[in-house]
């Protein structure tokens, strides 16, 4: 339980570094906002306490928000990734189950179902933050297109990530 | 009652989850107006110490191509200096006071964070109220413009930048006069639209584009940039595209200008109105 709290509490603090330190300083053209934080949402256990989950996603939410001096945007979007998370692990869930007591990994589910997971909470997440952000339809278009190409980019963070956990 | 308890923990979940979009959307709903930046500014103070650490490596890698530009810029001061002496020996001028025809006056600051991504971008700058900076004071970039400032602190400043549609800024076509309310239009970061210039007006692509001082924010002839493109837009005007003279991803270094005359423009405008 403690070991669990500690290894959750390094992999939040180290993805918010990432993406406060790196990914928010990195300004290519206005289309391509990685966001890498949401995978702390993707990467707690698969039977974590409903109220809890939201609770976190509020908290990195705000704290993300803080440091990109946006108040609310990054959290409203986080909390619904939260809220939504159990419904697209149900949708996701592999032939056999989930095995109780797992995390979502690649290192247990495969590369595929991480895929599918983390492309439908990223595509969820990015499309909700980039609408708060302009809130206007009149672009409908080109914040679809900020969408697409911001989560490719988030996913192939999230991947390398992953992967890198996998390799160790 | 416990029908009510029930229906309360089976959708926990659902409760806990409306409560905290709630929240999420108040803080969204105050955030942004043009005038309500006091939240931006509480908010910022809890992390200006990273961003200040960021903004010192970042600093620090960039360090060359900044003093080639102080450079430059030096060398177009000194001259400007050079002029302004002849002229005022030629004129016999004996009064003592430094500051009897001075109307705007410049402080130099360094932009500590910055962001050109975003739909409203705003940046901070290491300067505040205990160096005489004011909200409404306008911000360049070795002389073109930047943005205004819209919150201080006691040390720092937090300005909008040209980059927010919530920005308009009177500009005018500097060879013909023609003046047209400019902003950005949340695309590209390079270029912003200049509207509202007739369509019997001559535009040409490369024209310079430069502020009208109209609004008695910015002074009169500070570079905005030049036409890249231009079309027809409805049926009397043009939609000019014009490439902004600063880059707004490398600023660094710039001047806050406070119009020193201001309140006496406004005063009197306000007469007539």
């Amino acid at each position: 339980m403690i070991n669990s709290i500690l290894r959750f509490g390094l992999i939040f603090i180290l993805l918010i570094l990432l993406q406060v330190l790196l990914l928010n300083n990195i300004q290519f053209s206005g289309y391509v906002n990685p966001y890498v934080y949401i995978m702390f949402i993707l990467l707690l256990p698969i039977e974590i306490p409903s109220w809890l989950l939201l609770l976190l996603s509020f908290a990195t939410g705000l704290i993300i928000d803080f440091f990109s001096g946006s108040t609310g945007m990054h959290t409203s979007a986080t909390v619904l990734a939260g809220f939504v998370r159990p419904y697209v692990l149900r949708i996701v869930s592999p032939k056999d189950g989930y095995e109780s007591g797992s995390d979502p990994s690649m290192m247990i589910y495969g590369f595929r179902w991480f895929f599918f997971y983390a492309l439908l909470m990223v595509l969820i997440h990015h499309t909700t933050l980039f609408y708060i952000e302009v809130f206007r339809f009149a672009d409908f278009f080109r914040t679809m297109l900020r969408v697409l190409l911001s989560t490719m980019f988030s996913m192939t963070f999230i991947l390398l990530i992953e992967f890198y956990r996998r390799g160790k | 009652m416990r029908n009510l308890l029930n229906f309360l923990v089976r959708y926990n979940s659902l409760i806990i989850f409306l409560f905290l979009e709630g929240i999420a959307f108040y803080l969204i709903s105050t955030r942004n107006s043009y005038h309500n930046s006091r939240i931006v500014n509480s908010v910022r103070s809890t992390t200006r110490g990273v961003e200040e650490k960021i903004n010192n490596t970042k600093s620090y890698l960039s360090l060359h191509e900044i003093n080639e530009r102080l450079a430059a810029e030096n060398i177009a001061l000194r001259n400007n200096i050079s002029k302004l002496v002849k002229k005022e020996s030629s004129l016999f001028f004996s009064v003592d006071d430094s500051t009897h025809r001075q109307q705007y006056l410049h402080t130099s600051a360094e932009v500590i964070e910055n962001s050109i991504n975003r739909q409203r971008n705003f940046f901070t700058i290491n300067k505040g109220d205990s160096q005489g900076i004011k909200v409404d004071m306008a911000v360049i970039s070795a002389n073109s413009v930047a943005g205004v400032i819209i919150g201080c602190s006691k040390d720092y400043s937090v300005a909008m930048s040209l980059l927010n549609p919530d920005f308009k800024l009177s500009a005018r076509i500097k060879s013909n006069g023609y003046f047209g309310s400019l902003s950005w239009n949340g695309r590209d970061y390079k270029y912003a639209i200049l509207s509202e210039i007739p369509q019997h007006v001559l535009v040409n692509v490369g024209d310079t584009i430069e502020t009208t001082g109209y609004s008695a924010i910015f002074p009169e002839g500070v570079i905005v940039g030049t036409v890249s493109d231009y079309e027809k837009f409805g049926g009397d005007f043009y939609k000019i595209t014009v490439l902004l003279m600063t880059d707004f991803k490398k600023l660094h270094f710039v001047d806050v200008i406070g119009n020193m005359k201001k309140t006496e423009q406004l005063e009197l405008e306000k007469l007539f109105k």
